[in-house]
C-alpha cells in the first residue's frame, strides 16, 4: 500500500447544501421510502439532480477503482480518469508512488492532460502553459510584469490513493473512510499471488452504456441473466448461485460436477497456501466487498470454451493453472477476474444519469507474447461478448425506467446481491444526507 | 570423515528469482561481454575434434565417456542438446559410423564435456564404443544439435523431468547445471528403470537431492524385477503416479526422455493431467520413422552451419570473427588462418581402478618426429614419390596417375569400392605433400582438414607421404 495524501477541504459545490428545501426534502422521502427487495423508483435511474447526489455522495466520499499497476508500470506514467463531472489525473511518480491530481488547471480551469493515458514529465496545461510537478506544485508560469502572483497558491488539486495488490483506488473525499483499510486486508491475500506487477495490458475495452451506473452495477451482481450469456456459459458451471437443496433434476449431475471442482479447487488452493473462502459483506461495510475462489467448468483453468488456459504463462509465482476464478465485487464501482493465467479487470465511470462508461481491461503476464502465449481475440473473446450482452440488458432497463408504466420489481433469492448492492447504495446516500 | 549434527535448523538460502543461464545476459547484450562470458556462450553447432580423457562405469550398463576439445576451447551447448559423433567401428581406414548422444554434463563446467552411452548387445556402436574409447581416444564431432534443452531465461523455472532408461542423459544435465546455478528453481524428477540396481547416476542423484532443496527425485521400476525391500514406485508411468510426484505438473514445464513407446504414453497422461502441449518437451532415444527422419533433418542443418563456417574461417579467420554481432562473439574457437588450432598439454595415460593415483605421473610426451621413409623399397618410375608408412614402400609416379591405382599396384592395402570419390571407403590419411581430390561428396570437410583424402580420386602434387 502506499501513500494517501490529504485533499485540500472543499466544500463548495456540496449539492445538499445548495438544493431548495422542498426538492431536498423529496429526495430525502424517495431514499425513505425505498421498498426492501425491490428495485428502485424510476427517478433513480434517470433524474439528474440524483445523478448529482450520487456523484457528491457515493463517487464523492468513497473509494473508486481508477486502475491497475499495469497501466502505469513506469515513473510519468499516467492514466485520467473521468466520473461524473470529475476528472482525475493518476500518475507514477518517479518515486514509484502513486498520485492522484484534479485535471483542472489553477489558471482558468482547462483540463491539463487531454489524453486518457500517456507519459509525462511535467504536467503543463495546453491553454497557457502553466507547468506543474508531478506533485502537482505550479513550477512554472509565465507572469510578466505579475508583482503579487504566488505560484505557491496554484497547486492542482490532490486526492487520495491506494494501491492495493496491484490495484489502483482514488478517493476525492476529504476525509476518506476509514474501513477501506480493513476491505484491503481482507482482499490483498486473495489478489498478491496473480502478482499485478508482472503483468501488462493485453487488451483494453472502454464502452459507453446507454444506462444509470447502478443498472450496471445491479446487472452485474446476479447470474439469474446468465441464460443471455452463452459464451460465459462455457466457465461458470450452469447451477451457479444455486445452492443445495435448490438443484433442479436435471442440473443434479452439473451439481455433482460442481461440487467435485470445487472440492478439488479448494484442495489446490490448500496446497498452495490460496484463501478461497467466500467473504461477503457488501452492505455491512463502508467499503463493502464480495470475494471468493470459484472453480470453473471444464478444465477449471480459464473463460474458454473448454475451460483451458487462455495464455500460456502463469501469473506471479502461481504453481498451477486449475485456479479457477478469485472473482471480487467492490462497492460502487468495480469487479474483478482473477485467473492462474489472466486477470480482468472492470470498473464503471458514470458519464450522467443515462449513460456509464465500461472500462475492462486484460492483463495477462508481462513477459507473454501476443501470437504465441496468448492469441488475442481468444483471451477477450468471452468477455467481449458477455460485456456486449451486458449492455444490452443494461440498455433496455435504462429504457424501461423511463417509462411511464415502469413499477419496482421484487429481486429474486439469486439476486440478492442486487438487494445488498442497493441496500448499501441507500445507506451512503442517506448518511450523506442526514 | 566427521559426522557434523546440526542442532539447529538451517534457514533456506536466499535466491534471485527463477532461472537464468550464465550466457543470458551475453547473448542479449550490444556490448562486448567480458572474455571469460564469452566462453560460455553457446556457439554455433561446429565440427570440432575432441579427446577422450576419461571413462567413468554407471549403473544399468552406461559408460560415461569424459572428453576435450582437442583445440582447447570449451564446448557451448545448452543443457539437453546431443552431439553427433563420427565412430571408426570399422578401422580407421573405412567410413565411420555416426552416431547422436546426449550430453550428461552441464555447460556450467564446459571444459570437459561428457556423453553416456547405454551398452546394447546387439548394437554395431555401443559395444565398440564401451571396449575401445579409452582415455585418448580422438573422435570427430558435430555439435551442439538440439531443440530439447532448458530455456537460457526462465522466471518461473518448475520442471517436471520424466526419464526412462538411458532417457536420464540429457535430464541428468539439466539437473547438474541447475544445481550448479543460483536462483529459484522447482524440479521434480520421475526416473523409471527396468531393475532396481540399473539406475545410472542415482549416487550422484541422491546426493544433489539430499543437498539442493530445489530438486526432488523419484524412482520407478517397471513391471518386472521388483526386489522386496523396493521403496520407490511399481509399474509403467501413469497420471496418478505424476499426480502423486507434481500435483501441480500442469503449470509445470515437462522435459521427458526415453524409448518411444515410453514417450508415447506420457503425452497422454500428461494431457490427462492438464499439461499443456506446448509446455512438453520430448526427446526419442529410438525414434518412429519420422522422428528419425526429423533428426537427421537437424544433424543435416547443423551440419551445413558447421561447414558454412568452416569455409568462411577457411578464406579469412580475420574478416570473419571480425564480422561477426557482438552477441555471438563468445569466444573464437580453435581456428587461425592456417586452419585448427591444437591444444598442447599433457600426454593421456589410461589408468586402470587399481592404480593408485600418485602413481599416475604423466608419460613423457612424444617427440614430433618427421616420418623417414628413406630405409622403403622403391618401385616404379616417374618424378614424384609416394611414400606408404604402414606398408614400408616408395613408388614413384607420374603427377597425372590417381594414387588409388599405383597403391594397389605396389601391393598397399587400400580398401575401394566405387572408386569415383562417392562412397569413401578408400579414405585414407595423408601425412604430408599436397593433392589434387575431385571427390563427390564422400569425404566430409572435417575430414580433409583432418589430413585424410580419398586416393581413388586424387593425384599428387608434391612427394607425399601417407598412412597406409
Amino acid at each position: 500500500m502506499t501513500t494517501s495524501v490529504n485533499a485540500p477541504l472543499s466544500a463548495r459545490g456540496k449539492l445538499a447544501s445548495a438544493m431548495p428545501a422542498e426538492q431536498l426534502a423529496e429526495i430525502t422521502e424517495l431514499f425513505a421510502l425505498r421498498r426492501t427487495g425491490y428495485s428502485l423508483d424510476a427517478p433513480f435511474y434517470t433524474d439528474p439532480t440524483i445523478f448529482k447526489l450520487d456523484m457528491e455522495a457515493i463517487f464523492g466520499q468513497h473509494w473508486i477503482f481508477a486502475g491497475s499497476v499495469a497501466e502505469l508500470p513506469e515513473p510519468g506514467d499516467y492514466i485520467t480518469v473521468d466520473y461524473g463531472p470529475y476528472s482525475l489525473i493518476v500518475l507514477r511518480t518517479d518515486e514509484g508512488d502513486v498520485n492522484v491530481l484534479h485535471n483542472v488547471c489553477r489558471h482558468r480551469g482547462a483540463r491539463v492532460l487531454t489524453e486518457a493515458a500517456g507519459s509525462t514529465g511535467n504536467l503543463v496545461c495546453g491553454y497557457h502553459s502553466w507547468t506543474y510537478s508531478p506533485e502537482g506544485n505550479l513550477i512554472h508560469a509565465s507572469a510578466p510584469g505579475e508583482a503579487k502572483f504566488d505560484k505557491n497558491c496554484f497547486a492542482l488539486k490532490r486526492a487520495h490513493s491506494r494501491e492495493v495488490a496491484g490495484l489502483i483506488f482514488v478517493c476525492i473525499a476529504d476525509v476518506p473512510p476509514a474501513d477501506f483499510d480493513e476491505t484491503a486486508k481482507i482482499f490483498e491475500p486473495y489478489l498478491a499471488p496473480h502478482d499485478l506487477s508482472k503483468t501488462k495490458i493485453a487488451y483494453q475495452q472502454n464502452i459507453i452504456e446507454e444506462g444509470n451506473w447502478k443498472l450496471v452495477m445491479e446487472n452485474n451482481r446476479e447470474c439469474y441473466h446468465c441464460d443471455g450469456h452463452p459464451e460465459l456459459a462455457c466457465s461458470l458451471f450452469p447451477t451457479w448461485g444455486l445452492t443445495e437443496g435448490l438443484i433442479p433434476a436435471h442440473l443434479e449431475e452439473v451439481w455433482d460436477r460442481n461440487k467435485e471442482a470445487q472440492s478439488s479447487l479448494e484442495e489446490r488452493c490448500r496446497r498452495y497456501g490460496l484463501p478461497y473462502e467466500v467473504v461477503e459483506e457488501l452492505d455491512t461495510r463502508i467499503a463493502g466487498i464480495r470475494i471468493s475462489r470459484e472453480s470453473l467448468d471444464g478444465e477449471g483453468e480459464s473463460f474458454s470454451a473448454d475451460g483451458r488456459r487462455l495464455s500460456k504463462k502463469l501469473l506471479g509465482d502461481l504453481r498451477d493453472f486449475r485456479l479457477g476464478r478469485c472473482s471480487m465485487h467492490l462497492q460502487p464501482n468495480s469487479w474483478f477476474h482473477f485467473l492462474g493465467d489472466h486477470v480482468i479487470t472492470f470498473g464503471v465511470f458514470p458519464i450522467n444519469e443515462h449513460q456509464s462508461l465500461v472500462r475492462t481491461t486484460w492483463l495477462v503476464a508481462d513477459d507473454a507474447e501476443e501470437g504465441v502465449d496468448y492469441d488475442l481475440e481468444k483471451l477477450t473473446y468471452t468477455w467481449k461478448q458477455t460485456n456486449l450482452q451486458d449492455k444490452a440488458f443494461v440498455e433496455l432497463c435504462q429504457q424501461g425506467a423511463a417509462s411511464p408504466a415502469y413499477e419496482p420489481g421484487p429481486y429474486m433469492k439469486s439476486e440478492y446481491q442486487v438487494e445488498a448492492f442497493i441496500n448499501w447504495y441507500v445507506q451512503r446516500v442517506q448518511e450523506h444526507l442526514a | 570423515m566427521i559426522d557434523v549434527l546440526t542442532e539447529t535448523p538451517v534457514q533456506e538460502p536466499q535466491r534471485i528469482r527463477g532461472l537464468e543461464m550464465p550466457w543470458n545476459r551475453v547473448m542479449g547484450s550490444i556490448e562486448g561481454p567480458a572474455s571469460a562470458a564469452k566462453a560460455l556462450g553457446p556457439w554455433h553447432p561446429q565440427e570440432f575434434v575432441a579427446e577422450c580423457v576419461e571413462t567413468v562405469p554407471e549403473a544399468g550398463g552406461m559408460m560415461t565417456f569424459v572428453f576435450r576439445r582437442c583445440d582447447g576451447a570449451p564446448l557451448a551447448f545448452r543443457p539437453g542438446q546431443y552431439v553427433n559423433i563420427a565412430f571408426p567401428v570399422n578401422g580407421d581406414d573405412q567410413e565411420p559410423v555416426d552416431r547422436s548422444y546426449s550430453l550428461s554434463s552441464s555447460p556450467t563446467q564446459p571444459w570437459t564435456f561428457s556423453v553416456t552411452v547405454k551398452r546394447d548387445p546387439g548394437g554395431l556402436v555401443s559395444p565398440w564404443v564401451h571396449q575401445n574409447v579409452r582415455p585418448g581416444t580422438v573422435l570427430d564431432m558435430l555439435g551442439p544439435v538440439g531443440a530439447f534443452h532448458l530455456p537460457d531465461a526462465d522466471r518461473r523455472a518448475r520442471y517436471l523431468f520424466l526419464a526412462a532408461g538411458a532417457g536420464i542423459t540429457p535430464i541428468m544435465s539439466m539437473m547438474r547445471t541447475i544445481h550448479s546455478l543460483a536462483g529459484t528453481a522447482d524440479v521434480v524428477v520421475l526416473y523409471h528403470g527396468a531393475e532396481a540396481g540399473g539406475f545410472a547416476f542415482h549416487r550422484e542423484l541422491a546426493y544433489i537431492a539430499s543437498v539442493d532443496s530445489r530438486i526432488k527425485v523419484f524412482y520407478a521400476l517397471g513391471d518386472r524385477g521388483r526386489p522386496e525391500d523396493w521403496e520407490g514406485f511399481s509399474g509403467r508411468l501413469t497420471s496418478a503416479m505424476i499426480d502423486e510426484v507434481a500435483p501441480d505438473a500442469n503449470g509445470r514445464q515437462v522435459y521427458a526422455c526415453g524409448p518411444e513407446g515410453y514417450l508415447n504414453s506420457a503425452t497422454e497422461l500428461l494431457r490427462k493431467v492438464g499439461v499443456d502441449d506446448t509446455s512438453i518437451y520430448m526427446e526419442f532415444f529410438s525414434g518412429d520413422r519420422q522422428t528419425l527422419l526429423e533428426y537427421q533433418a537437424e544433424l543435416a542443418l547443423a551440419a551445413d552451419i558447421a561447414g558454412e563456417i568452416a569455409e568462411d574461417i577457411a578464406e579469412s579467420a580475420e574478416d570473419y570473427f571480425e564480422s561477426q554481432p557482438a552477441a555471438f562473439g563468445m569466444y573464437e574457437p580453435g581456428y587461425d588462418e592456417d586452419g585448427t588450432l591444437q591444444a598442447t598439454g599433457l600426454a593421456l595415460e589410461a589408468v586402470g581402478p587399481e592404480a593408485p593415483a600418485a602413481a599416475a605421473t604423466p608419460a613423457p610426451a612424444p617427440e614430433a618426429q618427421a616420418p623417414d621413409a628413406s630405409s622403403f623399397d622403391t618401385v616404379g618410375t616417374g618424378s614424384l614419390t609416394l611414400s606408404f608408412m604402414r606398408t614400408g614402400i616408395n613408388v614413384r609416379i607420374d603427377p597425372e596417375e590417381p594414387i588409388l591405382g599405383v597403391a594397389q599396384r605396389a601391393g598397399v592395402r587400400i580398401g575401394a569400392n566405387c572408386k569415383e570419390g562417392m562412397c569413401g571407403s578408400c579414405k585414407v590419411v595423408r601425412l604430408s605433400g599436397e593433392i589434387d581430390m575431385n571427390h563427390q561428396g564422400g569425404i566430409r570437410k572435417r575430414e580433409i582438414d583432418a589430413g585424410k583424402f580419398l586416393p581413388c580420386c586424387s593425384t599428387a602434387r608434391t612427394d607425399m607421404v601417407i598412412d597406409a
